[in-house]
């Protein structure tokens, strides 16, 4: 049997690691960098620099209403990942004189763990929560966490292997009651399902564009406009940004940025209804296999992410042998590792089906062939690798 | 590693084709099997070989592991066929890593099948390979 040899052509079913970019975006982009493009530094008071502080602040403006907040309130970074330890690591240090200890989940994203990580090694007291096996916080398990001397809560809203989606609203709520400031990382959520910050109790707040059909490389974090939101930045040299994130902007990724949230804003809707289609029917055309787990809760969980494990399959194999089907094996971010997924472990999976496990994520161009491509390659893949394998027993 | 990717064009090519993979097809007048696992990885090997007058006619795997150990272990019974008994040497497994271009830190895996195939030489110290003048090949 040959696997890898027929169909070249990929089928690419990866979006919660990053979206192809909208060709509008792309046509954003270009008209800046192209001829007559808006190049100049946006800091720099001559018309041109006019121009494009106009852009960029057009662009600010765009990804404010698409989370129904003021434009002052967006802070450009690089992307999720800066902006997340902008505001865990700055919080902490802003509030250290309110208390050393943090929260956060076991589940979150390694672009939070590992910030909290550092700050544990720094002297702060960091409790990590488990997971309930649905992926969500159990009722109960932060306000049991919270101390007198907590200075910052984190919670993900959108899980980036499972979709499992957070009640960050409850979540935000009980912080606020406490005092105690509340980061998001929305990464996995931001433009893809509705985010009315005038309305959330979120003080900070994480996402990337490209995450949601935009440009790689530019992101924002969101500061509630309070005046107990403040954080310290991280570098220094420049007073860009608030002065919480000093140095030129990227003008082109910035106008992509913006093109992309406005963009999601018109198609939110009804990219979120052909997400749930395409999901159910991936699980019907999978789940007639023996030995198919679904990872997280269907009910509460993103439609843009189906997590799947297989019994007595080892993960490795099965993501090559789904080729040219591009999916993830655990996050994109610790594929690489060969480990079990941290995040499945969490959630009470054990080392044979975690290290299975494979995320299907779906985009704007994904079409209902690409998901039958995908049962058509998941089935055989799953039916070779088994037909090779020992008995269990052996 | 090569700079196309993890996998050298051999892994694809024996991940995707197997040839080895499964059970002997035959039946043989000595028949054996050799099985191992990795606990830290959760690598399983079984390797079964099929042998006439003295010799490795046949020799098949079953994996439950990564794409470099389906593909050694693809190489691996390809390289011990038509090797005789009395000399079963085995590739040795530096040799095998270096032509998959296997990571250093798989080598604990790809040792599976080193120590399937030991065991499998143990059962042939003690499998007496008193074979019939003719070889049983009516079912073949």
């Amino acid at each position: 049997m040959t696997l890898l040899s027929d169909s070249p052509e990929i089928v690419y079913l990866d979006h919660a690691a990053t979206t192809p970019p909208d060709p509008e975006v792309v046509a954003a982009m270009q008209a800046v960098l192209g001829p007559g493009g808006t190049f100049a530094n946006p800091s720099s008071i001559h018309v041109a620099g006019r121009r494009s502080r106009r852009l960029t602040e057009d662009a600010r403006a765009a990804v404010a209403r698409m989370l129904n907040v003021e434009p002052r309130s967006i802070v450009f970074t690089s992307g999720a990942t800066e902006s997340n330890n902008l505001a865990i690591i700055g919080a902490a240090r802003q509030r250290a004189h309110r208390g050393r200890h943090l929260v956060t989940m076991r589940t979150e994203h390694k672009a939070v763990v590992e910030p909290f990580g550092w700050l544990e090694g720094e002297g702060w007291s960091v409790s990590w929560l488990d997971p309930a096996p649905d992926g969500l916080l159990p009722a109960g398990a932060l306000e049991a966490a919270m101390r007198d001397d907590t200075a910052l809560v984190s919670v993900m809203h959108v899980n980036n292997e499972t979709g499992v989606v957070q009640d960050i609203a409850a979540i935000g709520e009980l912080c606020r009651s406490r005092g105690i400031l509340f980061h998001c990382d929305a990464a996995q959520s931001a433009g893809k399902l509705p985010l009315d910050l005038a309305g959330l109790p979120v003080d900070l707040l994480s996402l990337t564009a490209h995450k949601f059909h935009g440009p790689q490389g530019i992101g924002a974090l969101y500061l509630a406009d309070r005046p107990d939101v403040h954080i310290a930045p991280l570098m220094h040299g420049g007073g860009q940004e608030r002065r919480l994130r000093p140095g030129t902007l990227p003008v082109h990724l910035v106008a992509g940025f913006g093109r992309a949230a406005e963009r999601s804003r018109e198609r939110m809707r009804d990219d979120l209804a052909r997400y749930r289609k395409l999901n159910d029917r991936l699980w019907r055309g999978i789940s007639r296999l023996p030995g198919i787990h679904r990872n997280g809760d269907p009910a509460t969980a993103f439609p843009g992410i189906l997590n799947v494990s297989a019994e007595d399959v080892e993960g490795e194999s099965l993501l090559l042998a789904l080729e040219p089907l591009c999916v993830a094996s655990g996050s994109a971010c610790n594929s690489q590792t060969g480990e079990p997924s941290y995040v499945l472990r969490a959630l009470g999976r054990d080392d044979r089906l975690a290290q299975s496990a494979i995320r299907f994520s779906f985009g704007r161009g994904t079409l209902p062939a690409d998901i039958d491509f995908a049962i058509g390659r998941y089935r055989r893949a799953i039916r070779h690798l088994r037909a090779m394998a020992p008995p269990a027993a052996a | 590693m090569t700079a196309a990717g993890p996998y050298n064009p051999r892994v694809l090519l024996h991940f995707a084709t197997p040839a080895h993979a499964g059970d002997l097809k035959r039946r043989y007048p000595v028949e054996l099997e050799g099985k191992a696992a990795d606990s830290a990885s959760g690598s399983r090997v079984v390797l079964a070989a099929g042998i006439d007058r003295q010799v490795f006619r046949e020799v098949r795997f079953r994996v439950f592991g990564c794409p470099h150990l389906v593909a050694a272990a693809e190489a691996w019974c390809h390289d011990a066929e038509g090797r005789s008994v009395t000399a079963p040497c085995a590739p040795a497994v530096t040799d095998l890593m270096a032509l998959l271009d296997i990571p250093v830190e798989k080598t604990g895996r790809i040792l599976v099948l080193e120590d399937a195939w030991q065991a499998l030489l143990k059962q042939l110290d003690r499998e007496p390979i008193t074979e019939p003048t003719t070889a049983r090949h009516d079912q073949q």
